[in-house]
């Protein structure tokens, strides 16, 4: 039962990292998981100091607002500074970061705050993070629920409003001719991969995160030009990436997280060595 | 997609068959997360149970990333003894909601707060290095002694007698440690480390206490706490200084060719061992000599 939880909640984090990556990469923000993952440390000890407290709901809370915050500066500084958005997520993310080391050492050096410490989780602890019921009865793992939910309000997103998205991502101006709001959309979007990111590293821990909103999408660009086509093979890769992942890990008593990127590597290397020989 | 859906259903199927490791006698099986906490149940429980820790030696438990293999341990404890105050990391706040499951032991914890130093002023920030002080230790010994006797009372007196052997040697550990501290001058009793450990020793056995680096192991050192301690080291004419175990040297020496450039020699005392302790097997993988270890290091350094 351990293994399916762990694949389960791999695969939940792969399919919703894999459909947000696909737009990601189309829009050239992939990074934009690596830089949440760093920006959050001052909202986590911004969070401590008001709450008093590491509890997990406020360290959630104070990170989720400093990833709305990281993508809406990322695309300020893209639109009206006109930087690239290489460029704009590396100043947005360091800087932040940096607000966060300063806040920790000038006024918490002697506690122990982190990310790693509070809000990354840990995927091979899933199986016994339950959520009980009123009569202390286990529901399910809290990161499956929480992980189906996020899921849940991706695919909605997506499939309610793909138009909107597809017109956006490939045709700016198109868009604007006919009324669609690129920037709102943008911020929504944006909005979903913070939400989706914080609420990830805190069930499985951080590099999955960043490199299953990668590493999948990447794989299936190379083989596809049909956006429909790319998020379905995207989420599939992801899904392989945990399950095979999984047994890797099993098979060398290492980190769980570790071997699903590893094979979600060999994938995209396996992709593109297909691509490449068939040309 | 109709195949997709297919292949998952298959590999989820697949996944639900997993082998499940049989043990082979029917003691009680103890996990205890870091091993001076494993050294205090192998030394109570003697071979009435089954031990295992999770944190190797060498570990730094604030880093300390999961592998596959440790959720089956956890699996097939039958009791789960860890630190608490946090050392853990997130791993603490998960071994306390399974306490619902079966049950998990925060032995540190068991410590009065009023004995806890406080990190910051906030009400969860306690430093969580307890383990350097005998006898706030004794407190995390009695709660494991406590907890083994509650899940196998048909051998209550046989753990009863080891603990209450135990307690007398880290009595007289105790007293080892106050004597040989003492024969450090008076003035020379400093000690300066890399990581912020030896609060509680420092407190209990009468020591000055400078870390460089903060309870964190992440937190980085800033240029001025460099040039605080090589002006504290100066002024105090400080022999040596110490390196531990699981945290890299390369702070501590900055502080030594800092020391140089202004013209006073300050040697690395040796290594101590702080957040993890030796080989098991060996003398200094036990709690006892292990700490007997560190206080011949800086007793040597310093006198």
């Amino acid at each position: 039962m351990d293994a399916f939880w762990i694949i389960l909640t791999g695969s939940l984090v792969a399919v919703s990292c894999a459909i947000l990556g696909s737009f990601l990469i189309l829009r050239k923000m992939s990074m934009v998981g690596d830089a949440i993952s760093h920006s959050v440390l001052p909202g986590i000890v911004i969070a401590f100091f008001i709450a008093g407290s590491m509890q997990s709901i406020w360290m959630l809370v104070g990170a989720g607002i400093l990833g709305i915050l990281t993508t809406f500066l990322i695309e300020f500084f893209h639109q009206k500074g006109r930087l690239q958005t290489d460029a704009s997520i590396g100043v947005t993310f360091t800087w932040l970061f940096a607000l966060g080391v300063i806040l920790v050492t000038y006024y918490a050096g002697n506690a122990h705050i982190d990310q790693d410490c509070i809000l990354h989780g840990e995927i091979a602890y899933v199986p016994i993070d339950l959520i009980y019921d009123s009569n202390g009865n286990a529901i399910g793992p809290k990161a499956v629920i929480i992980l189906s939910f996020v899921l849940g309000l991706i695919l909605l997103f997506v499939v309610l409003f793909y138009k909107e998205l597809f017109i956006t991502t490939f045709d700016a101006s198109f868009a604007k001719v006919v009324g669609i709001s690129t920037n709102k959309w943008h911020y929504a979007l944006m909005g979903l991969v913070s939400l989706t990111t914080v609420a990830s590293f805190e069930s499985v821990g951080a590099i999955l995160v960043v490199a299953l909103l990668i590493a999948p999408a990447a794989a299936a660009y190379l083989i596809t030009n049909q956006l429909k086509v790319m998020l379905l093979l995207s989420s599939a890769f992801g899904i392989l990436s945990a399950f095979f992942g999984y047994w890797l890990s099993y098979l060398v008593d290492g980190s769980i997280a570790g071997a699903m990127v590893t094979v979600a590597g060999i994938i995209f290397a396996i992709c593109y060595f297909i691509v490449r020989f068939k040309k | 997609m109709k195949k997709l859906s297919f292949i998952l259903i298959v590999l989820v199927a697949l996944a639900g068959c997993t082998n499940k490791q049989e043990r082979s006698n029917d003691k009680p099986h103890i996990v205890a997360t870091t091993g001076m906490l494993f050294d205090a149940v192998v030394n109570i429980g003697g071979d009435k149970i089954t031990a295992e820790a999770i944190m190797g030696p060498g570990v730094d438990p604030h880093l300390y990333k999961a592998t596959q293999g440790d959720l089956a341990k956890f699996n097939q404890a039958d009791m789960i003894i860890y630190n608490g105050i946090l050392l853990e990391g997130k791993m603490s706040e998960i071994l306390k909601k399974l306490g619902k499951q079966k049950p998990t032991v925060a032995a540190a914890e068991s410590i009065p707060k009023e004995m806890l130093k406080s990190a910051i002023g906030y009400k969860d920030a306690y430093d969580p290095h307890v383990w350097f002080d005998v006898s706030r230790w004794k407190y995390a010994v009695k709660a494991i002694s406590e907890a083994i006797i509650s899940l196998d009372s048909t051998n209550q007196q046989f753990y009863y007698d080891n603990t209450r052997r135990y307690l007398s040697q880290l009595d007289s550990l105790d007293q080892y440690v106050k004597v040989r501290i003492k024969s450090i001058p008076e003035n020379q009793r400093i000690l300066i480390t890399a990581h912020d450990a030896f609060t509680y020793f420092g407190d209990a056995y009468g020591m000055r206490v400078e870390g460089l680096q903060g309870i964190s192991t992440v937190a980085d050192f800033g240029l001025k706490d460099i040039a605080e301690l090589i002006d504290l080291i100066i002024q105090n004419n400080i022999k040596a200084i110490f390196v531990e175990t699981s945290v890299s040297e390369k702070s501590i020496n900055a502080v030594v060719t800092g020391c140089k450039e202004k013209g006073h020699n300050v040697r690395i005392g040796g290594y101590l061992y702080s957040d993890a302790m030796g080989e098991f097997g060996t003398d200094e993988g036990t709690y006892i000599g292990m700490f007997r270890k560190n206080v011949e290091t800086i007793v040597n350094a310093l006198k």
